[in-house]
């Protein structure tokens, strides 16, 4: 089977150190960018088959990222996982018709986290 | 036909009249012939039928082929309980078997969860001191420390708290007002214990808290060798999370154990400060 690429989009290293130690132990292949602006320019680059999407972050925000990326043909069918936290969660659903596919919340918990990802992989 | 049935004197070859006599003197013995085998036919099919004929169709009770029949139809009958039987008993092991496969799904799916569990715990504890021993200063320290309570345990209210000059002094804050934090004696409540005693301190896990301690959930004693260097008082958890965990307590532990030692190796207390919640 073919491994599966995530793009991990986060301005806190110990989220991205997180995702990447949950996922990489789980044989996905990680790519990470920091913002959101970097985020979509990986996105377009790496063509992944899922994204972890931060929602407050520098330069662009998750919300607008995502709006990006479903104006674009070549990422607009990438999932998208929004990772929240306390105060974001009144936002899921701005993150929803922002065109997000599901979320986590922060603190991540490691088997939430994979549970989703393999449901969003169709796994 | 065969020539020794036809009379001597017609086959001689009588010239006339005696020939046409002789024909029918033949035919009429033929006839006669033929009369005679059909009726032996018809004698010896009436002695065959009886032995070659099928079993009555309503025999009379009691003989010797319903005895027979009787009797096949039993051993029949056994044999088809027998695999009845058999097949009930196979279904039981089936089921039982079917059972303990799904006794041992569930084991699995356990132990799954369980692995699942501790390896997350470790990919925090992993990532709780990556982050703590990556600062190359003490802003960098810090800023490790507020974002493995952030996203690690779960608070967007805490503060870090040094032991000087007798007290409790508060030398970085994030979602709560520092003011009340600036100088905590240590016989003052449960972070002045922690600093006190050493030991942790978690709400409601040895009597209900204090109404003096307020929102503080939990207070991590920061340890330089055998001395209590500071606290990191955390207060509200974020509201998704209920209360602490198996893993926060791991978390607590290595916090308690280098946050203080990767303070203390990267210089000595800056001036207070606090970070906007």
């Amino acid at each position: 089977m073919d491994r599966k690429k995530i793009l991990l989009v986060d301005d806190s290293s110990t989220v991205l150190l997180m995702e990447r130690m949950i996922l990489s132990k789980s044989e996905y292949d990680v790519v990470t960018a920091r913002d959101g602006v970097e985020g979509v320019e990986k996105a377009r680059a790496e063509r992944p088959d899922l994204i972890l999407m931060d929602v407050v972050m520098p330069r662009m925000d998750g919300f607008e990222a995502v709006r990006k990326l479903r104006a674009e043909d070549a990422t607009r069918e990438i999932p998208v996982i929004m990772v929240t936290t306390r105060g974001e969660l009144s936002s899921v659903e701005t993150g929803y018709e922002s065109g997000c596919n599901d979320y986590v919340t922060k603190p991540i918990n490691g088997l939430e986290l994979l549970a989703k990802v393999r449901s969003c992989l169709g796994q | 036909m065969p020539n020794d049935r036809i009379p001597k004197s017609a086959a001689d070859g009588a010239p006339g009249a005696q020939t046409g006599r002789d024909l029918k003197q033949v035919n009429d013995k033929l006839r006669e012939l033929i009369s005679s085998l059909k009726s032996n036919h018809e004698r010896l099919t009436e002695v065959r039928a009886p032995a070659a004929a099928p079993a009555p169709r309503d025999p009379s009770p009691g003989s010797p082929a319903i005895d027979l029949e009787k009797k096949r139809l039993a051993a029949e009958l056994a044999l088809a309980r027998e695999a009845v039987e058999h097949a009930q008993a196979e279904r039981e092991r089936l089921r039982a078997r079917l059972d303990e496969i799904e006794a041992e799904n569930r084991r699995i799916c356990d132990e799954y969860v369980t692995v699942q569990e501790q390896s997350s715990e470790l990919a925090q504890l992993y990532v709780a001191l990556d982050r703590l021993h990556a600062g190359q200063t003490r802003e960098e320290t810090i800023a490790a420390i507020q974002e493995i309570v952030i996203n690690v345990i779960g608070s967007e209210e805490f503060a870090i708290l040094e032991h000087r000059e007798g007290a409790l002094r508060v030398v970085h804050a994030f979602g709560v007002d520092p003011d009340p934090l600036r100088a905590v004696p240590l016989d003052a409540g449960a972070i002045g214990r922690v600093a006190r005693t050493g030991r942790l301190y978690v709400a409601g896990r040895e009597g209900a808290p204090s109404p003096a301690d307020g929102d503080l959930s939990a207070c991590i004693p920061l340890r330089v060798g055998g001395e209590v260097w500071g606290t990191v008082a955390i207060f509200r958890l974020l509201g998704h999370k209920p209360s602490f965990g198996p893993s926060d307590q791991a978390v607590f532990d290595l916090l308690s154990a280098h946050a203080g030692l990767a303070l203390h190796h990267r210089g000595g207390a800056g001036a207070p400060r606090a970070a906007a919640g």
